[in-house]
């Protein structure tokens, strides 16, 4: 009864992408056809405290000590079939979601720093400590598929959001009035990308043939909004200038533009 | 689609049956008629197996099987939608283990052993050791020493054909349906202060009220459906429409509602007093006097009641559960006890004498300034310190929200609906906390009128339609008759054509007791209906060794093995709910029908063929000659010679006598109601079944459920439970009782909506319901018989109810309360949603809700196995302290629907004392690492 419910790979989740369903979530933002260009490798979900892919891929040396220390059986080492570096960790949340450890154990007892405790770091008072916080896992996000998310329909569901360990923050239902029925109510999940850890129990629980809800690297998941721009509306938002970079420039001769008339005289 | 002349003779004609009742019928109702589409898949309207709601749903049938389902867009109660149980109502039939055949306990010469193991056995080789067992029994121990488990989940027809087989067939009032656990506190608050069973208002209040309070009903997850509904309402009027939510914990309704309450259990009946207080001291001009002198009698009953439980002496008690038990007979006056029972001259310290266990539903009635001297002790600041149940909340903030709770209540021109389930069902003083919450409607005159009233919701499918209705209850007769009035026996005695005399007067064992006389060898047979007992019955440990080591013999009728088949000595495969015809009933008093769909699987068989199978074993000379029963002066008269007055035999079976008699038979099949459609009762099924006399089962040759149905409905016409008859309710999304001249009723009690309150002529309300209408005078510490009896025609009562401690509360020793319940995704015990592969993977297993603080007090952590240990049982389940059920300092919650975790091991087996309803609710735990 678990192979039938087992289908929803990466591979799956891709093929949603092409087939051009609006997939929504993360506040309403559209996103798409840019995961065309993705290598198979770069949707893996990674153990919590991962280093960026390309340097987790780098610094992993395929011990799976991390593997060991997962109490769910959650973490797997890839084989050929598995579409990514053959010998590191990664898990698929449809077979086994991770659990959200409090004192995650797959992370310090990595010896080569490609899972690294810095990068979920307890924060106190805005500074890092030696301690793991499961809730800064970065893992992957959650993503809603509406068209096929029963919710959504209306039905009374929700699994998901009673599954997530973060519930009421991660993911919030939203409530609609149900103008078909004029009595009934929309009760829709919807996903924080800014608090959710990508953990996939949302993923697991899900009851329709195919999750409608499923997790996808963030990097895969996420937008991001040109530096150029800060909310006006938010003091927060102006933090992104921090990183910003000398305003770039783009040189070309005025001269060049007013002597083109290519097109310009068309019936010539 | 186009419609052929078949087609459309037979639309015509459900709108001429329409109209003739006098109903209007949505156009997209027309679908109703079997739609047999080009992919050849049929459409035809159901009801969901699950909850009270009563969601209509359609169920699409291709090649003798459920293929897909839909919820039924012209259904009122849910217009399409479904929750996700309802969702996989196609998938529940078609589960692995499906039973689907007779299995029974063999020894290896195949013969019946208590200790072999269980192996496939003919219908007639199961129904030769049953009838066998039944008869050991009966002769050893009369007409008591039988009982039946029945249940809320009975079609109408099954429960009133076993209510008829074992009321006026074996004699016995050992039935008892699990709704006993489900809402009898609920029942006995309707009976003592309405005369009269079932809620005055529907679901249509929903829409037309502006504030929504719940009580110990966590519907988001238990009635989803019925929550979307709130949800719309406040959606619809966001700042005019007032959600609250009282709790003990936080659950999933406090994400809609503006205010949150938690309370410390069973402390509701103080939160009730204070409202109570609120306008009977400070806002007088609130109660609406009027309404109150014509309609209303202020009354009380007794406090030293006991708690349901068995006396201390018991010889089954351990050491430790007598520390529990012995407050049966005596209890210490606590603190706040002696405040609140000050009125009857109680200090702290005083010992209670439990006297009047025997008597816990008397009562009488006072003045309305006894009624106020009652309610003195609840002041705001007593009130809000003992309730407040979230240690980490502040006390002012606590009180701040109970006032705003009673002015919301209070305030003019607001109307309000309380809505309720097991929270206030499910404790030991139910039945107070039910007639507290009429209490305060009543004061308000916010009672039986559309967008008022207190309501209570119900938890299983047709615990209303069956278990109430019909009366599957060890004290009740169909219409809301007992067993103990001589007119109500004459009555069904008449309906029923049985000599006068036939019915047991003697109220049976209700469940709880069934397993206590199981334990004690008072009953030695023992069969369940649609239900899971020794899964679903607090203090389990001690039912599960009696089943397996006592000498008794127990039949299991289900359709999956779970704990009770386990634990069984016969186990009967049945047809599930659309392999069989039936009707439910909701909690708004809908009634609705289906019809047969599909084919049972392997060799199962409908519950309804069971119980009248078993019928054609006994002749009327077994069971109507004179019978002993324990307590009855007398006994059972021998009734066999007036038998033969009315033309009976006694060489007469039951089933001549009961199901297949000449009024029976008059009700032909094939119906054209049912054309197109399998009958396995009437008709067999093609599958070629061999039957309990091991010939080929070709079916009764009359459409029993049509009869039965029919039969029923006599019972209640005339006396405010009419029903339409069998074929409408095939065309109509269910009607709501009492329909009268072929109406619905809406509001019942109110002259403006209720032909029968209007009857009465007594005025803008008539509370008609004839029980208990004729009581004693008294004050608030008893009745005064030299008062002489008061007679209460058309009014209802104001209860004073004051608050007492539970028996059982955190200690030292077992320092957590531990509160059971439900979880959306699964159904009671799980032996269906368990089984659908989907709701399986979305919650596996029963976690231990938690604060994180506790866990980190008792040295345990997120995910961690752990120990749950009571002074009766233990069993392990994981920690989960993030999660849907948010518990404050000092609780667990664990749910019952995993038979790994079956926490019933753990809970105490008090009940109400007048409702005889289990606590699920409340008991104490300690925890540790497993």
């Amino acid at each position: 009864m678990a192979d039938e419910l087992q289908n929803n790979s990466r591979r799956d989740a891709l093929k949603t992408l092409f087939q051009g369903i609006g997939v929504l979530g993360l506040g309403g933002s559209l996103w798409g056809s840019a995961a065309i260009k993705l290598k198979a490798s770069e949707l893996t979900l990674r153990p919590p405290g991962a280093l960026e892919e390309e340097d987790f891929v780098k610094a992993c040396i395929r011990c799976g000590t991390c593997v060991e220390a997962c109490p769910y059986d959650t973490l797997k080492l890839a084989t050929l079939d598995n579409h990514t570096a053959i010998g590191t960790p990664f898990f698929e949340a449809r077979l086994v979601p991770c659990y959200m450890c409090p004192d995650v154990p797959c992370v310090p007892v990595c010896p080569s720093g490609a899972l690294d405790v810095k990068v979920i770091a307890k924060q106190i008072d805005g500074h890092n400590t030696d301690e793991p916080d499961i809730r800064r896992a970065k893992m992957g996000i959650a993503v809603v598929d509406q068209e096929t998310c029963l919710a959504y329909w209306g039905i009374q569901c929700d699994v998901c959001y009673r599954a997530c360990p973060l519930m009421d923050e991660a993911i919030t239902l939203e409530y609609k009035r149900n103008e078909r029925t004029g009595k009934h109510a929309f009760l829709e999940p919807v996903v924080h990308s800014d608090i959710c850890t990508g953990c996939g129990l949302c993923e697991h629980a899900c009851v329709t043939e195919k999750a409608a809800i499923f997790v996808l690297p963030r990097e895969i998941a996420t937008g991001k909004v040109g530096e150029h721009y800060i909310k006006g509306w938010d003091k927060a938002d102006e933090e992104r200038l921090i990183n910003i970079k000398k305003a770039e420039t783009k040189e070309s001769s005025p001269e060049d533009v007013l002597n083109d008339w290519e097109h310009l005289l068309d019936d010539e | 689609m186009s419609i052929n002349r078949r087609d459309f003779v037979k639309t015509t004609a459900v709108a001429a049956a329409a109209t003739a009742v006098g109903m209007t019928i949505p156009k997209n109702l027309l679908a109703s008629a079997p739609d047999v589409s080009e992919g050849g898949w049929r459409w035809d309207k159901s009801v969901c197996r699950f909850c009270g709601t009563g969601c209509g749903i359609m169920l699409a049938t291709k090649d003798g099987k459920i293929v897909a389902v839909k919820g039924d867009p012209a259904a009122p109660v849910n217009r399409g939608l479904n929750c996700i149980k309802g969702y996989f109502n196609a998938k529940i039939m078609y589960g692995a283990d499906r039973l689907k055949q007779p299995l029974m306990r063999l020894d290896s010469n195949g013969n019946f052993s208590k200790n072999g193991k269980f192996k496939p056995v003919s219908w007639k080789v199961a129904y030769d050791e049953m009838e066998k067992q039944m008869r050991r029994s009966l002769d050893e121990l009369g007409p008591t020493g039988i009982a039946v488990f029945g249940s809320g989940q009975y079609t109408v027809q099954e429960g009133y054909a076993m209510a008829k087989l074992m009321k006026a067939g074996f004699r016995s009032n050992n039935l008892d349906p699990n709704a006993r656990h489900c809402m009898a506190s609920a029942v006995v608050g309707f009976i003592q202060t309405f005369g009269i069973d079932e809620p005055a208002g529907c679901y249509d209040d929903i829409e037309l009220t502006d504030t929504v309070v719940t009580w110990g009903a966590n519907m988001a997850e238990m009635h989803p459906v019925l929550w979307s509904r709130v949800t719309d309402r406040k959606l619809s009027d966001p700042d005019r429409v007032k959600i609250i939510n009282l709790s003990t914990y936080t659950n999933r309704c406090s994400d809609l509602a503006d205010i949150e309450i938690i309370f410390k259990p069973h402390t509701d009946l103080a939160i009730w007093n204070y409202i109570a207080r609120e306008i009977v001291y400070n806002n007088p001009e609130s109660m609406d006097q009027d309404f109150i002198d014509k309609y209303m009698q202020f009354a009380t009953g007794f406090v030293d009641t006991g708690y349901g439980m068995r006396k201390p002496d018991h010889k089954g008690f351990t050491d430790l559960e007598r520390q529990t038990v012995k407050k049966e007979v005596s209890k210490i006056i606590s603190k706040e006890e002696a405040v609140t029972l000050g009125y009857l001259g109680y200090k702290e310290g005083d010992t209670l004498e439990m006297k009047h266990r025997a008597s816990a539903n008397g009562h009488w009635a006072i003045t309305f300034e006894e009624f106020k001297k009652g309610l003195e002790p609840y002041t705001l600041n007593f009130v809000a310190g003992l309730a407040k149940g979230n240690p980490e909340e502040d006390l002012a903030s606590f009180r701040v929200k109970l006032k705003l709770l009673a002015s919301l209540y209070m305030e003019q021109n607001r109307k309000v609906v309380s809505f309720w389930t097991m929270g206030m069902n499910q404790h030991t003083r139910g039945v107070w906390v039910n007639e507290q919450a009429y209490m305060v409607h009543f004061l308000l005159g916010k009672q039986a009128k559309p967008g008022n009233g207190a309501f209570s919701l119900t938890g299983q499918p047709s615990a209303c339609g069956t278990a109430r209705e019909v009366g599957t209850f060890s004290h009740r007769l169909p219409a809301d008759m007992v067993v103990a009035n001589p007119k109500h026996r004459e009555v069904s005695e008449k309906l029923w054509k049985l000599p006068a005399g036939t019915i047991n007067p003697k109220v049976g064992t209700h469940i709880m007791k069934i397993f206590r006389d199981l334990e004690d060898e008072k009953i030695k047979f023992a069969w369940v209906n649609v239900c899971n007992p020794f899964m679903g019955t607090a203090n389990a440990n001690h039912w599960l060794k009696t089943a397996r080591k006592m000498d008794n013999f127990i039949v299991v009728s289900d359709s999956y093995p779970g704990v009770s088949a386990k634990v069984a000595d016969l186990v009967l495969p049945v047809a599930m709910i659309y392999e069989k015809w039936g009707a439910y009933g909701n909690a708004e008093r809908r009634t609705q029908h289906w019809k047969q769909q599909v084919v049972p699987v392997g060799s199962a068989m409908p519950d309804l063929w069971q119980y009248i199978e078993i019928s054609k074993r006994f002749k009327l000379k077994d069971v109507w000659g004179a019978k002993d029963i324990p307590g009855l002066e007398g006994g059972l008269p021998d009734v066999l010679d007036k038998a033969r007055d009315m033309g009976y035999d006694p060489e007469d079976t039951l089933y001549d006598v009961l199901f297949a008699n000449e009024e029976a038979k008059s009700y032909a099949w094939p119906d054209p109601i049912g054309e197109g459609f399998s009958n396995t009762e009437a008709a067999g099924d093609g599958r070629e079944i061999i039957g309990t006399n091991d010939e080929e089962w070709k079916g009764y040759g009359f459409f029993i459920h049509k009869y039965l149905w029919e039969e029923y409905r006599t019972f209640g016409e005339g006396k405010a439970h009419d029903y339409a008859d069998f074929d409408t309710y095939h065309k109509v999304r269910g009607l709501k009782w009492p329909v009268v001249d072929g109406k619905e009723t809406q509001w019942r009690f109110n002259s403006k909506y209720d032909p029968y309150a209007r009857k009465e002529d007594a005025g803008e309300f008539a509370f008609y319901g004839k029980a208990l209408k004729s009581i004693l005078q008294g004050d608030l510490r008893g009745p005064i018989p030299s008062k002489g009896k008061k007679d209460l025609t058309n009014r209802a009562k104001i209860f004073f109810r004051p608050y007492m401690d539970p028996p059982e509360m955190p200690d030292a020793a077992f320092p957590l309360w531990l509160c059971t319940g439900r979880v959306l995704e699964h159904w009671h015990s799980g032996t269906m949603t368990m089984r659908v592969p989907e709701l399986y993977r979305a919650v596996p297993e029963a976690l231990c809700y938690m604060h994180p603080d506790d866990a980190s007090e008792y040295n345990v952590a997120q995910g961690d196995l752990i120990w749950i240990d009571s002074r009766r049982g233990k069993v392990k389940a994981h920690v989960e302290t993030r999660g849907r059920n948010r518990m404050p300092k000092g609780m667990i919650y664990v749910p019952w629907f995993d038979e790994k975790v079956l926490i019933n091991k753990v809970c105490l087996d008090a009940t109400d004392p007048q409702s005889k309803q289990t606590d699920f609710k409340k008991c104490t735990v300690k925890i540790y690492k497993a």
